[in-house]
């Protein structure tokens, strides 16, 4: 592989599972029971922990009625052992960014990405530290007034883009105990999360290098940790789901290399903005469905049933297009990410995202 | 039939002068191919890293003193077009290969979108080494320099930088896809560890622009450069290229240009070669016109001789070229550190098209060699051809029709070297020297007439020993037109070689005058040399502070340079102490001026002293100003005086250190001059500086006479190939005497027999033949003097002026020319041993039954 192919893996790879590393993260801050997150200034970056990302996801429509998903995300990884000190070399790289932007056409079945990566320490990659403010060479996603967020990002070579204003309709929501959201065993093997699970959103959107005026729904995630994941996690799968009754449903199930479930757990976001943890016992995931990937040869789970017996919830959730594989620096970083439609006891949209079908790539580090 | 008669059977019955001539071509075809090839592999990586280091960038935006990372920013919003890759790059002293090596400090993480190759950890762990080459002193190596220095992933490599050593962490090896042998010297490090090793803070020495699409290259720069700050530039990388290979090639032009004067030595030697077995079978050509052999049959025949001794001579000298390459590249390799210091050698590669330059060189060579001879032979009458050729002096037609040619030869050589060049190079001027040159064609009939006449032998020579004298003139003067031939062949050859050593000679005496005046410094501190004798990459500046509390800041010279532009074009900027070298320095100033005075003027005035080919270059004096553009901006200096410069042929400027560093910033130094008090002990305070930086820096303490005495090694080396031009002028006199005595003693083995018959006794038959050789080894080497010493005047005075920029004193080296005779005239004597042992062998009586 080429050398920044492998930068791209571990980057992304760690970003994504934080794998192996999770036992080398000494010197990186971990999240711990006592978080307390405040905002706006949470909103940014939190460069003492190693591993970061503000990610988009939406479905949006043209005025023809054309529909699109759409999903852009900024990942953040420390490099070494521990966060910068003081004294550190001034120049040297300590953090490296990344970002993924992918616009799926749904009529097409058609899935387009593009991907940036730069050092820190350059005016072509920043992260503000006081609130939402996040540069990546040509592409920015910064917090405005009243909590709208804007998304500027383009790539004339593959002729997709998006210049997005997501208006939120509902409270941050922070998930797990207050943000805290546990990933594996241990206390540290946690992450800092919260979302807008519902944002309104208005603008353009390119599609084969053509303009169109667009508007829908979207939902934020940003979450930040070290060491999140326990030693045997491989992959996982996520879910963030717009129900049409005005609730919104987290759910993620990690699963070792054996494909057992490691760790699972959710949220319910209630019409008023509430909400309701829920743990491995709330709800099942039953996949229904398979696809294997022409690209990668990766076999993903295609189609599932989700169920929360206590909310009386039954949601069928299928993919609206089956190729929504991102391939980025290499194909052994291949996940899928893709807009879903939901059935059952109440309809809804959403996005799933798929990770470490693709080969065991943390291995490879 | 009419080759075989002509050609193969000669050539079979005297193999070696015809191997003689092959071997003459050669040897001029092997100086000119050896010459490119050395200057070629020298800078090969010049071309070849330009590209490398470009990698598929195709646009580079740059700065005077380097790019503020700020920059970053401005461009930002064309990322999505274009990948900006920032660059960082100097070079280092790898101990271990003996050689400079280039440090190219690249963003690692986006880099492989402009320089992609492949990485190979080997036992490392990916994520570790990575780690090491982003956080840590860690290095990616090709697979070949790999291979060179034994080093595998997870080694250390020591390296100078800025003469401090450094160990690098050999993180990966790789493959490079293009240009392998360009990336063996260089050593792949992240931006931020090149940042670091060569003190540079954040800035970049260039940002390179990558296509992410289709793209108009001129549109887009347009609106790059519309969001760069004042100062920037942004050009194709292949700008910068141009602009080092206008330099380096201004060099190798006037490099070859020399080694082609041996070639001309190889014309001379297949014209003469030609024209004497066309005169050796003017009987059998005659008898065969007689026979109704047509002229373009005789044509064909000494068309096919010339062609056949081109192209083995070619060859031959392609391959001899090849090896002379090898062994000359050192010294080439010197050379070309005066223009391109940064260039990196690369190995001597044989391509077909040197094949075929060298096949061109000794065909041309060799035909146009054949122009004059194919005249000669196609005079041949059928039926005079047969007769003797009766003594007949020249006509009065004859003396004004040569009278005409040589005014006309001479305006010729006028007019030519008083054009301006053309595109740095001095064709013009070189023309010129050439119609000098050729004066001694027409030059040479009278030479011999001159010598034919000449009566000094009577009293002074026994009566015996004058009478072979006397008829040895008179042998000369009936064969004239031959023995011209013989004369200007070892004119032209006495006379290149005269030419040379003119130059060279002046060259030196100016060379050695200036070191004296200019290098006064009582020690040198630079850089430790690479085997290949290059000291660059500068010293780090905790060197001027060690220095500084031994012996005073007072006592230093530090210097620095780097490229400023003037008119858009680069130029070196340098600056030094002026202080110190108005109180110690000697530089000579080509008004004349006290080097003490013009410093100190300019340390009061703020003003720049330029060197000669600055001046000439920019037709600025003492009194003008000129505009600077620098890291600070659009500067505008005064020139308060030029001074002499023999170190290279780039314009340069020097500044206060002061000013210097006003302009720019501080990136450490190129060496150090210091100047001790007059009763210094300087051998103590050598070996007390020596010992204050022994072990912390790769640096090496010169005595004044030793970097004097580097300057001129340099000097010999380059100019060695002066001392094998000698050589062969003798070589080329001696076989020009050999082939055309011998066919004189065979036109005149009648007067030989007769005066064999008469009585003549042994040695007066060896007098006369020895005689003649001497007579036309004294004409040659007379005309060829005259006219080395005037066309070595058009190259010292003319061609190094319009090559380097250099005005040089016009010093004839009389005593190297007196060599140069007295090994022409020797070698002319024992080459007419060989046709005057012929002679002897004849049986007269035998001889004068044939004649009839």
């Amino acid at each position: 592989m080429s050398w920044a192919d492998a930068l791209r893996t571990a980057l992304v790879v760690s970003a994504a599972l934080a794998g192996p590393a999770a036992a080398q993260d000494g010197g990186w801050r971990r999240v711990g029971r006592d978080l307390a997150l405040t905002f706006p200034a949470d909103h940014g970056a939190h460069p003492a922990h190693r591993t970061e990302w503000w990610y988009v996801t939406g479905q949006v429509e043209d005025a023809a009625g054309r529909p699109f998903g759409f999903q852009f995300t900024i990942f953040r990884r420390g490099l070494g052992d521990a966060p910068p000190a003081a004294d550190d070399a001034p120049r040297r790289p300590r953090h490296v960014f990344a970002g993924h932007l992918a616009v799926a056409d749904v009529r097409a079945g058609r899935t387009v990405h593009a991907e940036r990566l730069r050092r820190s320490g350059s005016p072509l990659a920043s992260a503000a530290r006081d609130d939402l403010d996040l540069v990546l060479e040509d592409w920015t996603f910064a917090r405005g007034p009243d909590d709208v967020l804007a998304i500027s990002a383009r790539d004339p070579a593959r002729g997709i883009g998006l210049e997005l204003e997501l208006r939120p309709q509902k409270p941050l929501a922070l998930h797990g105990d207050g943000g805290y959201s546990a990933k594996g065993g241990e206390e540290g093997n946690a992450s800092a999360y919260a979302s807008w699970t519902r944002l309104a959103t208005t603008g353009r959107l390119w599609s084969e290098g053509r303009a169109h005026d667009v508007r829908g729904a979207a939902w934020f995630d940003h979450e930040f940790g070290s060491s999140v994941l326990g030693d045997d996690a491989v992959g996982w799968d996520w879910f963030g789901l717009q129900l049409d009754d005005g609730r919104e449903l987290m759910l993620f199930e990690l699963r070792d290399a054996d494909g057992r479930p490691t760790k699972a757990a959710g949220s319910l976001v209630q019409r008023d903005g509430t909400v309701r943890a829920l743990a491995r016992d709330d709800f099942t995931v039953e996949a229904t469905g398979r696809w294997r990937s022409p690209h990668t040869g990766a076999d993903y789970p295609a189609g599932w049933v989700l169920t929360l017996p206590e909310e009386g919830l039954r949601l069928e959730v299928t993919p609206r297009l089956a190729d929504a594989e991102l391939v980025t620096g290499s194909t052994d970083t291949a996940y899928w990410e893709g807009p879903v439609e939901l059935s059952g006891t109440v309809r809804g949209r959403g996005y799933a995202e798929l990770t470490g079908y693709a080969g065991a790539m943390t291995r490879r580090f | 039939m009419i080759l075989r008669a002509l050609w193969l059977r000669p050539t079979v019955s005297r193999p070696l002068r015809f191997l003689a001539t092959v071997a003459g071509v050669a040897i001029g075809v092997a100086a000119v191919v050896s010459t490119l090839l050395a200057s070629r592999a020298a800078v090969a990586s010049l071309g070849a890293d330009v590209e490398v280091v470009a990698g598929q960038a195709a646009l580079e935006v740059r700065r005077p003193g380097g790019v503020d990372p700020a920059v970053l920013g401005d461009l930002r919003e064309l990322a999505g077009e274009a990948l900006i890759a920032p660059v960082v790059e100097d070079v280092a002293h790898v101990p271990a290969l003996g050689d400079l090596a280039r440090v190219l400090g690249v963003d690692v993480l986006v880099d492989d979108g402009v320089r992609a190759v492949e990485l190979d950890f080997g036992e490392r762990d990916p994520q570790e080494a990575l780690d090491a080459w982003l956080l840590g002193r860690g290095v990616a190596l090709s697979r070949g320099l790999a291979a060179e220095l034994g080093a595998a992933p997870g080694d250390a490599l020591e390296v100078l930088v800025r003469a401090r050593p450094v160990a690098l962490d050999v993180v990966a090896v790789f493959a490079p896809e293009r240009f392998a042998s360009a990336w063996d010297r260089v050593l792949l490090v992240d931006l931020s560890t090149a940042q670091e090793l060569f003190a540079r803070g954040p800035r970049l020495d260039r940002l390179e622009l990558r296509p992410r699409t289709a793209w108009d290259p001129d549109a887009f720069a347009a609106r790059v450069a519309e969001r760069l700050p004042d100062g920037y530039r942004v050009a194709p990388a292949s700008a910068r290229r141009a602009e080092g290979e206008r330099l380096v090639r201004a060099l190798e032009f006037n490099l070859t240009a020399l080694s082609g004067v041996s070639l001309l030595v190889g014309v001379v030697l297949v014209a003469t070669t030609l024209a004497t077995s066309i005169v050796q079978r003017r009987r059998a050509i005659a008898l065969l016109r007689s026979l109704g052999a047509s002229r373009a049959q005789l044509a064909r025949a000494v068309l096919v001789e010339a062609a056949a001794i081109g192209t083995l001579g070619g060859l031959a000298g392609v391959a001899a070229g090849w090896g002379g390459a090898r062994a000359a590249l050192a010294g080439v390799r010197t050379t070309v550190a005066t223009v391109a210091p940064e260039a990196l050698a690369g190995d001597v590669r044989l391509e077909p098209r040197w094949l075929l330059l060298g096949l061109a060189c000794g065909l041309l060579a060799s035909l146009a060699a054949a122009l004059l001879p194919l005249r000669e032979a196609l005079r041949v009458p059928p039926v005079q051809g047969l007769r003797q050729q009766l003594a007949a002096g020249p006509a009065r037609r004859e003396h004004a029709r040569r009278a005409l040619l040589l005014a006309a030869l001479a305006a010729g050589a006028v007019l030519f070297a008083r054009l301006p060049p053309l595109e740095d190079r001095p064709i013009w001027a070189l023309l010129s020297s050439l119609l000098v040159l050729s004066t001694l064609l027409v030059l040479s009939a009278p030479l011999i007439d001159l010598v034919a006449r000449l009566h000094p032998v009577h009293g002074a020579l026994g009566g015996r020993i004058a009478t072979s004298v006397r008829v040895a003139q008179a042998a000369v003067s009936a064969g004239r037109r031959r023995a011209a031939w013989a004369a200007a062949a070892v004119g032209v050859a006495v006379g290149l070689a005269v030419a040379m050593a003119t130059m060279v000679g002046s060259f030196r005496t100016t060379v050695v005058e200036w070191t004296e005046q200019a290098m006064r410094s009582d020690l040198f501190v630079r850089p430790l040399p690479t085997s290949t004798g290059v000291a660059a990459g500068g010293i780090d500046g905790e060197v001027v502070a060690i220095a500084g509390e031994l012996f005073g800041p007072e006592a230093l010279d530090p210097f620095r340079a780097t490229t400023a532009y003037v008119d858009d074009r680069p130029v070196a900027l340098a600056g030094a102490a002026f202080g110190t070298v108005s109180g110690r320095g000697g530089v000579p100033f080509l008004d004349g001026r006290p080097s003490h005075e013009v410093f100190a003027e300019a340390a009061r005035t703020g003003g720049a002293v330029v060197n000669e080919p600055f001046a000439r270059r920019f037709g600025v004096g003492p009194g003008d100003s000129f505009e600077l553009e620098t890291a600070a901006g659009r500067v505008r200096r005064d020139v308060v005086g030029v001074y002499r410069d023999y170190s290279g042929h780039t314009g340069r400027v020097v500044l206060d250190r002061e000013d210097y560093l006003g302009l720019f910033p501080d990136d450490g130094i190129l060496s150090l001059a210091v100047y001790l008090p007059d009763a210094a002990d300087v051998a103590a305070a050598r070996a007390q500086l020596a010992a204050a930086l022994a072990g912390r820096f790769a640096v090496e303490v010169l005595s004044n006479r030793e970097i004097r005495g580097e300057v001129l090694a340099v000097f010999e080396r380059t100019f060695a190939v002066t001392v094998a031009l000698q050589l062969l002028a003798a070589a080329v006199a001696g076989l020009a005497v050999i082939t055309v005595l011998g066919a004189l003693v065979r036109e005149r083995r009648g007067e030989l027999a007769v005066l064999r018959t008469l009585g003549g006794s042994a040695g007066q038959v060896l007098g006369v033949v020895l005689g003649q050789a001497l007579l036309l080894g004294a004409a040659g080497a007379l005309g060829g003097l005259l006219v080395g010493l005037v066309m070595g005047y058009v190259l010292v005075v003319v061609v190094n002026l319009q090559s380097f920029g250099w005005t040089l004193q016009f010093v004839p080296p009389w005593g190297s020319l007196a060599a140069t005779v007295g090994l022409v005239v020797p070698a002319c004597l024992l080459a007419g041993l060989v046709p005057a042992m012929a002679a002897l062998r004849q049986t007269p009586l035998e001889e004068l039954r044939e004649l009839g």
